[in-house]
């Protein structure tokens, strides 16, 4: 088996969709879970999961224009989540 | 270097799956976080570093590997921030009472202030 064939397309792209399953499957703990915590723990954790499925897409199709969305989407959430923890420990 | 590329990116993947199984299936709200933790410093930073190799060795695309390092640096900077701030909400809103807790010195601290 020459890795180097299998190399180039579509790894990335079954890896990607992996990262967005995975993502679908935390959003039962975002609706169901028991505390607002959890809530914003899954999301920041859906934001960089789709951020790993933006930057196989980037290697993917070899262009650099998807790393600046998934840096714009990791500043957001970051500073999202920030402020939602802030605002729960009741200090915004 | 093609096979250390796969290897990065399906340890990515291993500890991501692992991170979201931890997060459906945990008891507990600092389990949970700590769980949330696995994905957001292993579960990409095999996808950010495999990339910079990737599009170093076969694109010859130095930009892409530098925003890639941005990146990596970012989530390796803010993980443990939010991680802290999400904590500190989870005890602070009683999500964490104490007959989850060995030790409590947390409540120390603040009563010290």
């Amino acid at each position: 088996m020459d890795w180097e064939d299998l190399a180039l397309m579509e790894v990335f792209l079954y890896v990607a969709l992996c990262f967005i399953v995975l993502a679908l499957c935390l959003f039962y703990r975002l609706f169901k879970g028991p505390t607002a915590v959890d809530r914003a723990a899954s999301a920041d954790s859906i934001d960089i999961l789709t951020d790993g499925a933006l930057i196989l897409f980037a290697l993917y199709s070899g262009r650099g224009i998807y790393l600046d969305i998934a840096l714009v989407t990791a500043l957001l959430g970051f500073i999202g989540s920030v402020i939602v923890a802030r605002y729960v420990e009741g200090k915004l | 270097m093609m096979i250390a590329i796969y290897i990065l990116i399906g340890i990515s993947v291993f500890f991501a799956f692992a991170g979201v199984t931890g997060m459906i299936r945990m008891p507990d709200v600092l389990s949970r976080l700590q769980s949330s933790t696995n994905i957001t410093t292993l579960g990409i930073l095999g996808v950010i570093v495999g990339g910079i190799l990737y599009s170093i060795f076969y694109l010859k695309d130095s930009a892409m590997a530098i925003k890639l390092g941005v990146l990596g640096g970012f989530y390796l900077l803010t993980g443990p921030i939010s991680g802290h701030a999400l904590g500190r909400a989870a005890y602070a809103s009683k999500a964490v009472g104490p007959e989850d807790l060995n030790c409590d010195q947390l409540k120390e601290d603040l009563e010290d202030d």
